[in-house]
């Protein structure tokens, strides 16, 4: 369904991921090392974030149903 | 009589004359000597007249004995405190009423006067409806699907479902002409531009639109082609909107197992639609602005979490060091502690041990008398005149001889010594 590449990590993933690791880092019983671990997924997650967020490209599909069949095509930004 | 009749339709029928039928052919004659009309003429005769006579009219009563026939033909009354008047209303006129009215309202119809010739009623066709009041039968039919609705628990705040925060694919079903797509676009271009969005077009007024807005909807649950749907128009009257008062669309948004947006023109109170759907948004562009995040302000809580982030870690190795630091401070207290408790000990021996020595005894004037051999002299008779003798004093000790040596006993109590 996401139009992304595999390994891309949809935006909502990331930015919920980072949500638990914010939780996880601000609450307790956490060991330093675990704690760095996590720090470094997070980041990683907020510089993939920030990436999508630069994405320019708004991309337009069409949904139609044709005999039955679902069909999505790209269109343009002026539906004619 | 029929003669009578025969006149009288001539008469009336003067101005309308032209096809004034030949009472021969119709192969009837008076038993007297006139002329005379069957049923059938007569009444295509005063129907002519009838509508021949009078324009369509607007009509205002209140409705009574409605009946919509199986053939979608609807048949009532109008009447006033005085009279009543036959109306029908055909099919292709009454199926554009939002709804059938109520016994008792008060309407405005248009149409003209004729007569059904087949039972010489005489009766008005109905082509137009109007509910009397405010809103009229529009309102009547929202408020009756309402009702339903309603009861049916659709409307119920505990349904809306919360809408993704961070939807990957908006879906839009609209109409592929007019504002309303255009907006959408335009707000979801800017606010987040790596959103997918995908449109599937509807007729969203006339014949049939209700039906294709409710096909479209349900296109999109079928195929999840969307995390968050939005589903409206551009303002309009409330004939326009019609489409999305109606049980159809209602119906597809309730099912949809995808969180709909109504976006309904903003002209107007809420439509059956927005009532249904998780959120409602007065126009397409604010229902875009609620189906996507901004970029800007995205940007700036990730450069919060960025630095929650950082002071998180920060924060915990602090808090490590620190207790790394207490810890070493309890260690070196706990040595301290130990060594302070040997020496309190040590002092402790040592001023015992001063205690019992026998230099505390010569400090306080007592001398040990010890003989040439260095034994201490305990008793009278070891005393003997001119034996040599030392004393041991606290300062020291002296030597000397004993030259006459009395001896004075005391009386000897136990092993001690009694006075």
């Amino acid at each position: 369904m996401a139009g992304e590449s595999e390994g891309d990590l949809r935006l909502d993933a990331r930015l919920r991921r980072l949500e638990e690791i914010v939780a996880a880092l601000e609450g307790e019983g956490l060991e330093l090392e675990d704690a760095l671990e996590l720090f470094e997924e997070g980041i990683g997650h907020v510089r993939a974030a920030r990436e999508i967020l630069e994405r320019s490209e708004l991309r337009i599909e069409r949904l139609l149903e044709e005999d039955g069949r679902v069909v999505l095509e790209p269109m343009g930004r002026d539906p004619k | 009589m029929s003669w009578e009749l025969f006149h009288a339709a001539e008469l009336v029928a003067g101005g309308v004359g032209a096809g004034l039928p030949d009472p021969v052919v119709a192969g009837l004659r008076s038993a007297s000597s006139g002329y005379a009309y069957s049923v059938s003429v007569v009444n295509a005769l005063a129907r002519e007249v009838l509508e021949g006579s009078l324009p369509p009219l607007w009509v205002a009563g209140e409705v009574t004995g409605w009946k919509r026939h199986t053939s979608g033909h609807c048949y009532f009354s109008l009447r006033d405190s005085a009279a009543q008047l036959r109306c029908v209303m055909f099919r292709s006129d009454a199926q554009r009423l939002p709804t059938d009215p109520e016994e008792g309202m008060e309407v405005l119809a248009l149409g003209t006067l004729t007569i059904y010739e087949r039972r010489g009623d005489y009766q008005l066709v109905v082509r137009e409806l109007e509910g009397r009041g405010v809103g009229g039968l529009w309102r009547l039919a929202f408020e009756r699907l309402r009702a339903k609705l309603e009861a049916e628990g659709l409307l119920s705040p505990e349904r809306k479902r919360p809408l993704p925060p961070f939807p990957a694919t908006v879906g839009v079903v609209t109409s592929p002409v007019g504002a309303a797509l255009h907006d959408i676009l335009h707000v979801i271009g800017r606010r987040a531009p790596w959103v997918r969005v995908v449109f599937c077009p509807a007729k969203v007024q006339g014949d049939g639109a209700a039906e294709d807005i409710a096909r479209a909807i349900r296109l999109f649950g079928r195929t999840r082609a969307a995390d968050v749907l939005i589903v409206g128009r551009g303002g309009g009257s409330t004939e326009d909107l019609w489409a999305f008062n109606e049980e159809v669309v209602a119906r597809a948004i309730a099912e949809s197992p995808i969180p709909v947006i109504s976006a309904v023109g903003h002209e107007i109170d809420a439509t059956i639609a927005d009532l249904v759907a998780d959120v409602r948004a007065p126009t397409p562009s604010a229902a875009a602005e609620r189906a996507v995040p901004d970029r800007v302000a995205l940007g700036r809580d990730l450069e919060n979490v960025r630095s929650r982030l950082e002071a998180a870690v920060r924060w915990r190795v602090a808090e490590r060091r620190k207790e790394l630091g207490f810890q070493s401070d309890a260690l070196v207290d706990a040595i301290r502690g130990v060594v302070r408790a040997r020496r309190e000990r040590l002092l402790r021996g040592v001023s015992k041990l001063e205690a019992l020595s026998p230099l505390a005894a010569l400090r306080r004037g007592y001398a040990v008398p010890l003989g040439a051999d260095g034994r201490v002299l305990r008793r009278v008779d070891e005393f003997r005149s001119g034996m040599h003798l030392r004393l041991r004093l606290a300062d020291g000790s002296v030597r000397g001889r004993l030259e006459d040596v009395q001896v004075e006993r005391l009386t000897e109590v136990g092993d001690g010594w009694g006075v």
